[in-house]
């Protein structure tokens, strides 16, 4: 049993505590910060004004980002244009690249012809595939999200439950394997663990598919899709995982030692409930905090098991894009990652706001 | 399990940060282990048994275990031990110079925009809008502009870097600003530069460098990753992350060719992060309090 301070003194503390089966608020005043009761709220006008506040905060740091990936194209060497094409491209062709670039005018010029572009839906041609790089995010931002959305699954499942098991029982074995688990899933390069999986999983036990999202012979709808998303969703989660039970646990060890928590035990609620239900109601914002902040090294670790295991999504065209130098492909890429992750870290901060116990006071 | 108490005898061991570190288990096996490394690094032209590039294709994807080749050769019949060590070269560099570079271009930003609330506010903007992009990929899309290469490389994840390092050295600055001292040397007429950096910059570079280890492990995961990619380290030269991607091609075949150099990574980004947790306690007077008894 560890050291959960003195169960006496937390009777002291609220002389007015409730019986043992009362689970409603303690008298008002008796503690410094209450236990979480309420849920999501978000008809509150407080909440909507937050929320306008973030999106409206959102504007200027969507239009950083897109100067940002616009300049990016200025650190090419040389001339873009003929860096594209090669160095066997005629003059000719370098000028009218050039000019379909718009590269002979002064770069705010470009910028703001760029960006108007952008916002309605045109983000240029891809050079090595020949369509509107619109199309082919389109085409390839569906398998991202899918793939993402089932990683961002994995890490909140399997999330706070394990920061509960470890931080709820601090120092104890349980906590000290979690905290050794974390630290390897944490450590581990993404692209290295999917090669891992692969081998194991893949060829070895033969329990998974290794490559693509379907079954090229016999095509089998949801269920064929979710077959060959295990391996990839888990290369995916887990370094995100890692992280996201470190800091919930870390949360949770301060939890448990909140007066709320000794207010709890004096009343008489099981060890269990304390821990899984007051204890763990009180992490859920950071919990949801931390978890949006993910959101972005799923992505990047995303890029690398699409590689590995060939899944058609966007992280793989990047990939490829690099590779044939498409770097309007790479741009569109990247601004629609980005856009993503802004407005997936809005969602979170939102949430998190809401879920927070002691917001209204 | 390396040693736990610490000697009291020897003097260099006195330091209080360090009695704390070395009596920490686990920090102490991840300076191990970075030792280790470092040491190979340091001593591989006299400890690795090959050349990086010495090939011996008759003997190409043989296992670990075969004879005069500890853990095995890789697709091109290179030693893969020998490669390893001389890969931790690269490898540690590709980790640890962005890291030093970057806190090192952070501080004066980070002290300017906490001193000066205006062009603060502007330089904070700025940061605002790097940290809108997931660090994996700016690094990726920095470098793949810059084209491939080490020195582009580390350039991409210097600037993936710092909107990290300035926002550590803005807040360490604003706490330093508001102490008593500094209203008592403005008060003296002492000049803002003086200020900066002969009277903050000591405690703000403290809190720029324990940040910095803490962040050591990702970044090391991050350029092996670029490496993976095509963009760092260019075949042939050895690079855990490069090695891993060599490796996948034979994975089919030969998965040591890629397991061991990822394995040795992910040993290394363990013990980075074991050590920067571990420095990060260690300077903590409350951990330390609870420790030093």
């Amino acid at each position: 049993m560890p050291a959960n301070g003195p169960r006496g003194g937390g009777g002291a503390r609220s002389p007015g505590a409730p019986p043992p089966d009362a689970t409603d608020k303690p008298p008002a005043g008796a503690l410094s910060k209450g236990p979480v009761r309420s849920g999501l709220r978000g008809s509150d006008p407080d909440m909507l004004m937050l929320i306008a506040k973030r999106l409206l905060g959102a504007i200027p740091v969507l239009l950083g980002v897109s100067f940002v990936v616009f300049v990016a194209l200025q650190l090419v060497p040389g001339d873009v244009a003929r860096f594209i094409l090669g160095y066997s491209a005629t003059e000719e062709n370098v000028q009218a690249l050039r000019e379909e670039l718009g590269l002979n005018r002064p770069i705010l010029i470009q910028y703001g012809i760029w960006l108007g572009n952008v916002l309605s839906g045109d983000f240029g041609r891809s050079i090595a595939l020949g369509v509107p790089v619109t199309t082919v995010i389109l085409d390839k931002i569906g398998a991202s999200l899918l793939l993402m959305a089932a990683s961002l699954f994995l890490v909140l499942a399997f999330g706070l439950g394990l920061a509960a098991i470890a931080g709820g029982h601090h120092r104890s074995k349980r906590d000290r394997v979690v905290v050794l688990f974390t630290l390897f899933c944490a450590s581990m390069p993404p692209f290295w663990l999917g090669i891992v999986l692969l081998y194991v999983f893949g060829l070895q036990l033969r329990m998974f598919p290794i490559s693509g999202m379907y079954d090229m012979a016999n095509p089998g709808g949801w269920p064929d899709v979710l077959h060959h998303l295990v391996l990839p969703a888990i290369t995916t989660a887990v370094s995100s995982l890692a992280i996201v039970t470190r800091v919930t646990r870390g949360r949770m060890i301060d939890v448990m030692t909140q007066p709320y928590i000794l207010a709890a035990r004096a009343r008489g609620l099981s060890e269990r409930r304390v821990v899984y239900l007051e204890a763990v109601r009180n992490v859920l914002p950071t919990y949801v905090g931390i978890s949006g902040l993910q959101i972005g090294y799923i992505f990047g670790n995303a890029v690398f098991s699409e590689i590995v295991f060939n899944w058609p999504g966007i992280g793989l065209q990047l990939y490829q894009a690099i590779i044939q130098r498409d770097f309007p492909v790479v741009q569109g890429s990247v601004l629609a990652i980005a856009a993503v992750f802004v407005i997936g870290n809005l969602i979170s901060d939102v949430l998190a706001k809401a879920l927070d116990p002691r917001r209204s006071a | 399990m390396t040693a736990v108490a610490t000697p009291p005898r020897r003097r260099w061991l006195r330091s209080p940060t360090l009695r704390v570190l070395l009596s920490d288990r686990a920090c102490a096996t991840g300076l191990f282990l970075l030792a280790v490394i470092c040491f190979a690094a340091i001593f591989a032209p006299w400890l690795a048994p090959f050349g990086p590039d010495e090939a011996t294709p008759m003997f190409r994807l043989m296992p670990p275990g075969t004879e005069g080749h500890l853990l095995g050769l890789d697709h091109q019949g290179r030693d893969i031990l020998s490669r390893l060590i001389w890969g931790a070269r690269l490898t540690l560099a590709a980790g640890i110079i962005p890291v030093a570079v970057g806190a090192a271009i952070s501080i004066p930003i980070g002290m300017i925009a906490a001193w000066y609330d205006s062009l603060g506010a502007a330089i904070l903007r700025v940061m605002d809008v790097l940290f809108a992009f997931p660090m994996a990929l700016l690094a990726i899309m920095v470098a793949a502009f810059l084209g491939p290469g080490v020195e582009n490389m580390m350039i991409s994840l210097v600037i993936v870097l710092l909107p990290y390092n300035v926002r550590v050295v803005y807040q360490a600055t604003v706490e330093q600003k508001s102490m008593p001292y500094v209203e008592a040397l403005r008060a003296a007429g002492t000049s803002t530069p003086a200020i900066l950096f002969a009277e903050l910059l000591p405690n703000v570079a403290s809190a720029a460098i324990v940040y910095s280890t803490t962040i050591v492990g990702s970044i090391v995961i991050t350029a092996a990753g670029l490496s993976f990619l095509g963009l760092g380290v260019q075949p042939p030269g050895a690079e855990w992350g490069i090695m891993v991607a060599e490796g996948r091609t034979v994975v089919f075949v030969a998965p040591h060719v890629s397991a061991i150099p990822g394995l040795f990574l992910t040993l290394l980004v363990v013990a980075c992060s074991l050590v920067g947790d571990g420095i990060r306690d260690a300077l903590d007077p409350r951990v330390r309090a609870s420790m030093g008894s």
